[in-house]
Parts: structure tokens; C-alpha cells; sequence
């Protein structure tokens, strides 16, 4: 796999790892699902998916490059993230559903 | 003094954030821009766009340059209260030749410090240096500004300030003030954790600042704490000068002792001796890297105690897959051409530092890794913005009711170091499009020019920042800030434009050339033009707004 292409899985990986961190977050949960309330299993479950999402993400950058680069891109790709996923909610918050396909998104 | 913690936190933030954040601001800013330092200096100067180099043969290309190389007449004018009696007019005896190149560099900068004779402190030096086109061993002009690496990138660990020193030392001041305003912001936001991906825009003005001034800046936090401290690192010599003050007795002793274990000569044995091939050399230390596993290029040279018996030849490779800036030196005798020592790996010591300032000065290959530092810098300037406007906006209604000026001065001031930067630093792009090659007899020299140029726009934009401010004082907004909006959407828009018509570099040949350097500029600046204009639309809805409704004051108070 050309060295690009796992950078931008990696990248992907955060971006949805940082998604699932805000969805387990009431106020976040609200705006992509309205009123309904997440339940406590499935917030366990999206924070271990968020942890997983950054692990990977770290392992696909260590693939990459010398582990004292791949540490400096994976924490600049996760501030990136972070910020791709605070405008995400500013903006189009409904479009982070696009993270849990099974759950319906809420009727308001 | 304070109630609790927090209020102190809230008070400490609050203040030196406002007197340094000016300063932080132009470091934020060039910094990032310098992340592309070398691509701006193509696209100023236009000779030099090819693609980069490595460098070139010694024997062929470097040494009859570096032979012909002698300091500039403003540094032999700046010698003339280091010497006694009268300041040479020619250098004779050079103590240093260097050469650096990094991948992205197509032409390549050279040094030579000469010994100079009747010096007062006895290991002065007078430096020379030279830019040439490595494929031809041409010179360029020395009259030509790299805007990005001779001027962007002094500006932002400097301030161009070089009076005593005194700009290192102001940002240096303003990073220690930096991680302490990191420290306090983190302890006064309630909800670090809860509140990590909020912004909310359409929540009232105060509310919506607040919001992004806590995002950029905790989203981004250890890129803002790592890059104060390495700027810290990396300047440690000059904020704790001991090897001159303290501990100078001590220092010609460990340069003596340092000398003995290397093998490498201190001092020149006074005893003439010609260079033998330096390309044998380099033919060697790649042999030797290769053998490793850590094949290379070159990535500094130089050459110590030149012409003399004891001169040797220090050959480091390029840290182009590394943070570590160059490395694995290999040092040869002169003469012969023979191995005087091959650096040992660095120490545990040696790699955190080649570390920490690696990652600042960034000279390895990783695009990606670039343009996040980007995201990282310009994350700091909203950062930095959002808290002056947040000031702003939480007092100048009451100052307004006070009749206080206070609100009214720091908004000025914002706009200055906001859009007033961006407008200044267009407008040394576009100088250095309209000056002629070399200007007429009675004017400074061109690269004089594009600096004056430079704080001549930013002095200006301060002054239309100042001559707006008026409305503020009634607790409204300064349109100032829309006015210089719109000038940086105009300014891009002319230095793309400018940069067709004297160059023929258009967008259309740069892009399908895939020459990403000069392209890169334009787009960034055509995508700055972009947020200029939108942005100034948004302040005449809002002020369209204000004017139909009679504003009231709201919004949470907290810093």
C-alpha cells in the first residue's frame, strides 16, 4: 500500500475515532439524534470505539514513518480531526450519523 | 488578592495575553508561513524556480565561489568598534566555508567567516555569504530578498529587531508568557473535556468567541506547547548566555579538550597546505552511510581552518527522512583526504535536543506534516484573535457607558495585528513584483525597499484602524476591520495577478507544470482572498443588523 493512501486511512480513522468521542457526549448526541437519549451501553461502546480509532491511527502512522515522525503527524492529524469533527456539529451535526449506520437518526 | 485560583488564572490569562498576545500573533503567523519559507523565496524570486538541487561538486562548483567571497560593506561597516586602528577592506584569511541545502532548496545559500586581524575580542569573525544556482555555480544577485527564509522566517523568532538582541528576547519573553497563559487557560475552562468539540456560532457574540478561542486553542494545545517550548530550546544559547558570561574562562578549555578527543584541530597550525579532492570525500562519507543502511545526501559542509595543514573537511548528512535537522558527520583531513573521526551516535542527551529542535525547524520530507503545522500556526492566530475580540467585546459596552477608551485602543490595535499583518505581508509580495531589478542611484537597495515597504503598509493600516476606531467607543464595531478585510481581498487577487504579468508563472502553466512551490502561493493567497471576502460580507450583514436592531448586552461573563 503506497505510503499516501495509509496516511489517509489514518487520517480517516481519527476523524471518525474523534466522531465517536463526540457522539458519547449528551449535548453532541443531541444534535445529530434530537431528543432521544444515547444509551449508557452504547456511550461505553462509542468511547471504546473512539480509543480504537486513535490506536490504529497511530499504528497505520508508525507503519509510515520513523516513530519520532509518526508521533508528531498522528498528534497533528488529531487536532485536525478535533476541529473537522467541532465544525462537522456547528454546521451539518446530522452528517456524524453517517458514524453509527444502524442507529436510525431521530425524527426532529 | 483574588477570591479563588481560578480568578487569579482568569486575571493572569487575561492581561499578559493582551500585552504579549500582539507579539505572539506575528510569531504565530510567520511561523506558518514560514512552514513554506523556501517555496515563498521562489516565488520572490523568480531566477530561482526550478527544481531543488542537491548540492553540488565541491571541486567543480563550490570552491572557486567560495574563493571570490568577501563580506558585504555593511558588515565590514558594522566591524568598525571591534577593531582597533583601521577596518580591512579585504579578508584574507578565511576560518570557515559552509555550504546548507535542504530538499526543497533549488539554489543554494554559502558562508564564509573570516578571521579578523587586529580584533579586540580575539575570536571575532566577518561572515560572507552568497546564494548560487548549484547547476551552474552562477551567483545570484546579492540584492535580492528571499522573502520567505530571509525575511518572513527573521520575523518570527526575531522580529527583525535586532538591536542587542532585543527582538530574540521580546519572543522569547512572549513563549515563556505563552506556556504560562496555556497553563492558566487550561485551569479556568470549566469543561475542557465536555466542551472539547463546541462551537457554537449562532449563540450570542461573546458566547461564539469564547467558544472558538477555547477550541483552536485546546484542540491544538500540544502543538502550541511543544512549539513555545523547542522556540525556547532552540534559543537556550542566547537566554542563558553562560559559555560567554559564567562560564567564559572555562570555554577556550572545553574547546581545547573538546579538540583533544576528536582528534579534530583547534587552531591552525600556522603552516600553508592545499585541499585536496572534497567530491573524493563526499564519495566516501556516502560509502559509509550507505553501509549503515541510512544511504543520503549531502546535507551541510563544511570546511574549517581553510588553506592550512590543520583544515579538515566536516561532511553531514541531510535529515530529509529525519526530525534531526543533519547528522552522521564524517570529518576528513584536508589535505589528504583521510578520516579523522566519524561522530558517534548522538547521546540520549544529544537526540532529545536534535529532537525537540527538529520538530520546530522542520527540514525532513513530509508534506502532510507541513501543512498540519499550517492548520497548527494559523489555529494559534484564530486562537490569539478570538481572545482580543472577546476582550473587546465583553468591556466596550461599559466603556462605552464610561466613556473609557480602553476597548476602543486594544480594538485598534487587534485589527493592526490581525488583518493589518495580512495586509503588510501582501504588500511586500506585491513590492517585490513592481520594484525595479535594482533601483537608481539616491535609493535604498531593492531589498531595502520590500522591507520599508513592508512596515510602511502595516504603519498604514494601523493608522485606517486608528482613524475608524471612533464607533467603538459607542460600543459598536470598528469598520476598520470589513475596510481591511476587503484590501486583503483586493492585495491577493493584484499579487496573484502581478505574478502572471512578470513572470508568465500563471496558475494554469504552474499547475499543469505541477510546479506545487510557486502554485502552492498563489493558491494560498487566492484562498486567503476567499475567507477575506467572505468575512467581510458576514461583518456588513451583522452591522446591517445592529443598526435595525437596537443592541442589547448579554452573554455568559467568564476571563
Amino acid at each position: 500500500m503506497p505510503d499516501s493512501l495509509t496516511l489517509v486511512i489514518a487520517f480517516i480513522l481519527t476523524v471518525a475515532g474523534m466522531g465517536w468521542f463526540a457522539l458519547a457526549l449528551e449535548a453532541h448526541w443531541a444534535q445529530v439524534y434530537g431528543d432521544a437519549t444515547c444509551p449508557p451501553a452504547l456511550q461505553r461502546r462509542l468511547r471504546w470505539l473512539g480509543g480504537l480509532a486513535l490506536l490504529g491511527s497511530l499504528m497505520l502512522c508508525l507503519a509510515v514513518d520513523h516513530a519520532t515522525m509518526a508521533a508528531l503527524v498522528w498528534f497533528m492529524t488529531l487536532t485536525a480531526s478535533a476541529m473537522i469533527v467541532a465544525f462537522t456539529l456547528s454546521w451539518r451535526a446530522r452528517w456524524l450519523a453517517v458514524l453509527l449506520p444502524g442507529v436510525r437518526v431521530g425524527l426532529n | 488578592m483574588f477570591q479563588n485560583l481560578r480568578l487569579s488564572m482568569a486575571w493572569l490569562h487575561t492581561w499578559f495575553g493582551l500585552v504579549l498576545g500582539f507579539v505572539l500573533m506575528v510569531v504565530f503567523f510567520f511561523g506558518a508561513l514560514s512552514v513554506f519559507d523556501r517555496e515563498i523565496d521562489r516565488w520572490a524570486i523568480p531566477s530561482s524556480r526550478f527544481e531543488a538541487q542537491p548540492m553540488p561538486s565541491f571541486d567543480k562548483v563550490l570552491k572557486p565561489v567560495f574563493e571570490t567571497m568577501q563580506p558585504s560593506a555593511q558588515r565590514i561597516d558594522r566591524l568598525r568598534d571591534k577593531v582597533n586602528g583601521p577596518v580591512p577592506t579585504h579578508f584574507t584569511t578565511p576560518t570557515r566555508w559552509g555550504a546548507y541545502t535542504t530538499h526543497r532548496d533549488p539554489v543554494l545559500g554559502m558562508f564564509v567567516g573570516y578571521e579578523v586581524p587586529n580584533a579586540k575580542e580575539p575570536e571575532t569573525l566577518i561572515f560572507a555569504s552568497r546564494t548560487i544556482d548549484p547547476r551552474s555555480g552562477v551567483s545570484l544577485p546579492d540584492d535580492q530578498l528571499k522573502i520567505g527564509s530571509g525575511f518572513f522566517y527573521p520575523l518570527h523568532y526575531s522580529l527583525t529587531f535586532y538591536w542587542k538582541n532585543l527582538g530574540y528576547w521580546i519572543v522569547g519573553l512572549s513563549a515563556l508568557i505563552m506556556l504560562a497563559a496555556l497553563v492558566s487557560g487550561v485551569i479556568m475552562h470549566r469543561k475542557l473535556f465536555r466542551e472539547l468539540f463546541t462551537f457554537r456560532p449562532k449563540k450570542n457574540k461573546q458566547r461564539s468567541l469564547l467558544d472558538l478561542h477555547n477550541l483552536t486553542g485546546v484542540v491544538a494545545l500540544p502543538f502550541h506547547f511543544f512549539f513555545a517550548l523547542t522556540g525556547l530550546v532552540i534559543f537556550a544559547g542566547i537566554y542563558f548566555p553562560i559559555t560567554h558570561t559564567q562560564l567564559e574562562p572555562l570555554h577556550e578549555l572545553h574547546e581545547e579538550l573538546d579538540a583533544e578527543e576528536t582528534g579534530l584541530p583547534h587552531k591552525r597550525a600556522g603552516v600553508p597546505a592545499p585541499i585536496g579532492s572534497v567530491d573524493a570525500m563526499v564519495v566516501e562519507a556516502q560509502r559509509r552511510w550507505a553501509e549503515k543502511g541510512m544511504a543520503g545526501d549531502v546535507g551541510f559542509l563544511a570546511v574549517q581552518h581553510v588553506g592550512d595543514a590543520n583544515s579538515y573537511v566536516s561532511i553531514y548528512r541531510a535529515g530529509t527522512d529525519r526530525i534531526a535537522l543533519t547528522g552522521e558527520g564524517i570529518h576528513f583531513k584536508a589535505s589528504t583526504g583521510e578520516v579523522l573521526r566519524e561522530d558517534p551516535p548522538s547521546s540520549a542527551v544529544d537526540s532529545v535536543n536534535e529532537f525537540l529542535t527538529g520538530l520546530h525547524l522542520q527540514h525532513f520530507r513530509h508534506w502532510l506534516l507541513r501543512w498540519l503545522y499550517v492548520l497548527g500556526g494559523l489555529a494559534g492566530c484564530v486562537c490569539i484573535a478570538t481572545g482580543f475580540l472577546f476582550f473587546v467585546e465583553k468591556r466596550k459596552r461599559q466603556h462605552a457607558k464610561q466613556g473609557s477608551q480602553g476597548a476602543r485602543v486594544v480594538d485598534a490595535l487587534a485589527v493592526t495585528t490581525v488583518t493589518g499583518m495580512v495586509v503588510a505581508a501582501l504588500g511586500i509580495l506585491i513590492a517585490n513584483r513592481l520594484l525595479p531589478e535594482s533601483m537608481a542611484t539616491g535609493w535604498p537597495q531593492r531589498q531595502a525597499m520590500e522591507r520599508y515597504i513592508f512596515w510602511g503598509v502595516w504603519a498604514l493600516a494601523m493608522v485606517h484602524a486608528f482613524w475608524r476606531s471612533a464607533p467603538v467607543a459607542q460600543g459598536r464595531l470598528n469598520p476598520a476591520w470589513r475596510e481591511q478585510c476587503l484590501a486583503i481581498a483586493g492585495l491577493a487577487i493584484v499579487a496573484v495577478m502581478l505574478n502572471w504579468v512578470t513572470t508568465g508563472g500563471h496558475l494554469l502553466r504552474t499547475l499543469s507544470a505541477s510546479y506545487w512551490p510557486v502554485a502552492g502561493v498563489d493558491l494560498f493567497m487566492l484562498a486567503g482572498a476567499g475567507v477575506a471576502l467572505s468575512a467581510a460580507r458576514k461583518l456588513k450583514q451583522r452591522a446591517q443588523r445592529v443598526s435595525a436592531v437596537q443592541p442589547n448586552s448579554s452573554g455568559p461573563a467568564h476571563a
